[in-house]
């Protein structure tokens, strides 16, 4: 014991020395952060396999979403035949595990060639303040993403200069995939039922109050991650709400306001459907991928989602019921070209090959949708009704985006603020207004 | 070199020549611990330096930082959600370190009176929980404690159907439900510590208060609790540091919902570091967190020290034993 007593003043006049040694030889954090030579020689003709094969044997370095598996397995061997010099190396990370990481790898030394982010402040915000991505607008020029089916959906991956509000401006990133929120039907209850398949929230609404005298469970729904409610919170809001304006909202435009009638309408709405128990009780304690397991083995008339949770269910027992009113959805994660790269052209290759129809056509068989939409045929019917249903909403113009790009925290804000309501712990008007505090915050 | 070294080391632990050791910078005996102690320095005490440098800023890790003053601070003390989130951590302390040690001085108690067959299996078992990854443990408690899930059955078994509830979905029972898993996480290290503890009883006390006619619990009371004074201290600073700083049990069954019933502070460490890309903020949370967490266990330390006779009589207790041992 007395021996280590006397050991104790050395050891804290060590640490001591320690702590002041490492807290004066730093300079403050970041400081020695410079930013990233700027921009590659911008193209004005396509990238020919000629002009990759300039690289040399070379690698090229790619991180992507654990979902792009399926998809990859068919693109790299295309890609690594037609550039042949290139060996394609890619990691693998679960979403969360990428929108996590992500930005720390594309500032690091040996940051990725090309790699997925995910449109909003969080992740490609980040990017674009830090010029970690090397913009697009040439890129887009050239091979044409500008025109055609999906033009439109370029527009979440654009910001301005200073990475404050996005949805116009310069374009970094580009996402072959495409989602579509609408309401999946268990097909033989919906026929025991009756009913035919909805087509707007007053359907749903209706038909669920059917479903519920019949003694069944209408909608299934596992929210313990916060998100799944804001889904369905959206499609009820677009039918009061303008899409501009919600568009304008998420991406950070100055003057908008989340405190609108048509958004605490929506709220009660959502309310309301858990008192007459339109949902499952119990669903804060249920995932999400939980949930959708649970309608897939048969529980439940209604699945309130997106095109994402296609995968889980076969064309045969379900179907996809398209929100005439205003299907919302948005473009999946986008593809970046690191603006640190010496393998420019390599890069460039990778994005123009993702954003083809044979892609298209992969992403469509996987089970997901494509942006490119001309060109590619649905496999089952289930994805036929998903893939009318994007066209749709594209056409329509309803392509709004997720309320959690506004923010960095607006995930974590606006979903327990919407369990709160839920629960009947706090009304409609302190969630819109919980939701706007948090957004003031985010764009001071 | 290795003989200089050698002489030294005997120097240390020769009473005689303890006095020259304890002057004299022993710089050979350092180089023995410099691989050791400059992990430590890189792993460790580095990060806590650049975390504590680092609550000073506004930062987001990529563009350069601009210096906040002690505003990461006044935030941390004056956020009603960050003050919410320290409130449940309080809670969670008595599940996650109260309870633990409560059912493992039962669990102990009993194993060392009564003698059980296959006690070492026994106690692989009831240990397990400590071996497991954090993350199974919550998805499995996460179907355990569903509203369909077999804690419900049970209860509507027994006709206790009206409590059953979506334990981890209610905004009344999510935060005891994940308490609960914590307390299962925990007690089989408490349990373990104590049986440690307890062999090292010297046995004729027991008989000694058995011919005095002391039954079970008196003698729980009047020998084997304070002996264990030492291991309840080690297994509560254990069990302390972990309510404290937890976080994967939480962020994999409710991400701190519903609503924000269930946040803590390392939850918010999270968000701010990579949701928020607020790394002074996280970083000024993280340091009021250790900060905590070291005066708490400062706290139990002094509470449950040994005073000085009754640490001579502990340690007569060990000599004799090793004599006879020996």
């Amino acid at each position: 014991m007395s021996h280590h007593r006397a050991l104790r003043p050395l050891t804290i006049a060590v640490g001591a020395a320690l702590t002041a040694l490492a807290l004066t030889s730093c300079a403050a954090p970041g400081s020695g952060t410079a930013a990233p030579a700027s921009t590659a020689d911008t193209i004005s003709a396509k990238v020919t396999p000629a002009d990759v094969a300039k690289l040399g044997s070379t690698t090229l370095a790619v991180w992507a979403d654990q979902a792009e598996q399926p998809l990859m397995k068919n693109f790299i061997p295309a890609y690594e035949k037609t550039y042949p010099n290139v060996k394609v190396q890619v990691t693998y990370k679960s979403f969360d595990d990428l929108l996590a990481t992500v930005v720390n790898a594309a500032a690091g030394a040996s940051a990725p060639d090309v790699f997925e982010g995910n449109i909003g402040y969080a992740v490609d915000g980040a990017l674009v303040k830090a010029k970690l991505v090397r913009p697009l607008d040439d890129v887009a020029k050239v091979y044409g993403w500008t025109t055609g089916t999906g033009a439109s959906t370029l527009a979440p991956a654009r910001w301005d200069a200073a990475g404050t509000t996005f949805g116009s401006g310069t374009l970094y990133g580009m996402s072959p995939i495409s989602e579509v929120q609408g309401i999946y039907y268990n097909k033989s209850k919906l026929s025991a039922l009756g009913l035919k398949p909805p087509t707007s929230i007053a359907d749903l609404e209706k038909e669920s109050a059917a479903a519920k005298s019949a003694g069944e469970v209408p909608m299934v729904l596992g929210n313990s991650d916060q998100y799944a409610a804001t889904h369905i919170f959206s499609d009820i809001a677009v039918t009061d709400e303008k899409p501009a304006g919600i568009r304008d909202w998420i991406g950070g435009k100055r003057g908008t306001t989340f405190e609108t009638a048509g958004n605490e309408k929506a709220a009660d709405t959502l309310k309301d459907w858990v008192s007459k128990g339109y949902f499952e009780s119990g669903y804060d304690g249920l995932s999400n991928e939980d949930a959708i397991a649970k309608f897939a083995k048969g529980t439940g008339v209604f699945f309130v989602g997106g095109s994402w949770n296609g995968a889980s269910l076969n064309a045969d027992g379900f179907g996809f019921g398209s929100l005439a009113s205003g299907g919302v959805g948005a473009t999946a994660s986008p593809w970046h070209i690191s603006s640190k790269t010496k393998k420019t052209a390599a890069g460039i290759a990778w994005l123009d090959m993702l954003h083809s129809p044979q892609t298209g056509q992969w992403i469509l068989d996987g089970g997901r949708l494509p942006v490119i939409t001309d060109g590619v045929k649905a496999g089952d019917s289930l994805s036929e009704e998903t893939l009318n249903a994007l066209k749709e909403t594209i056409a329509a113009g309803t392509q709004v985006g997720y309320y959690d790009w506004s923010t960095t925290d607006m995930l974590t804000v606006m979903g327990g603020a919407l369990q709160e309501v839920m629960a009947g712990r706090t009304s409609s008007s302190d969630f819109t207004k919980t939701v706007q505090a948090a957004w003031a915050k985010g764009h001071k | 070199m290795t003989l200089l070294a050698r002489n030294d080391l005997v120097g240390v632990a020769t009473p005689g020549r303890r006095r020259r050791a304890g002057t004299r910078v022993s710089w050979s005996s350092l180089l023995y611990l410099a691989p050791a102690l400059l992990f430590f320095v890189v792993f460790v005490v580095y990060p806590i330096c650049t975390s504590v440098q680092t609550s000073f800023y506004v930062y987001d890790g990529l563009t350069p930082s601009t210096p906040a003053g002690l505003s990461n601070y006044v935030n941390v003390f004056t956020d009603p959600d960050l003050r919410a989130a320290l409130a449940h951590s309080l809670v969670l302390l008595v599940f996650y370190a109260a309870l633990p040690v409560c059912i493992g001085l039962l669990l102990a108690g009993a194993m060392s009176r009564i003698r059980i067959y296959g006690l070492t299996v026994f106690r692989a078992v009831l240990f397990l929980p400590q071996i497991l990854s954090t993350v199974v443990v919550a998805v499995a408690w996460r179907g355990l404690l569903a509203s369909d899930g077999p804690v419900n059955w049970v209860l509507q078994h027994i006709g206790l159907g009206a409590v059953a509830t979506s334990w981890l979905g209610n905004f009344d029972t999510a935060l005891p439900a994940i308490g609960v898993i914590g307390t299962w996480v925990e007690y089989g290290l408490c349990m373990i510590l104590f049986l440690a503890g307890i062999v090292s009883i010297e046995r004729s006390l027991y008989e000694a208060a058995r011919l005095d006619g002391a039954g079970a619990i008196r003698e729980f009371f009047a020998i084997t609790l304070p002996a264990l004074r030492p291991q309840i201290s080690i297994a509560l600073i254990l069990t302390i540091t972990f309510a404290l700083r937890n976080f994967d049990i939480i962020w994999n069954t409710t991400r701190g919902g519903p609503g924000t019933s269930t946040t803590v502070p390392s939850l918010y460490v999270y968000l701010d570091a990579f949701q928020n890309r607020q790394l002074g903020q996280a970083s000024a949370i993280a340091v009021v967190l250790t900060v905590i967490i070291f005066l708490v266990v400062t706290a139990v330390q002094l509470l449950l020290r040994e005073r000085s006779g009754e640490r001579r009589a502990s340690r007569g207790q060990r000599a004799s034993r090793g004599r006879r041992t020996a």
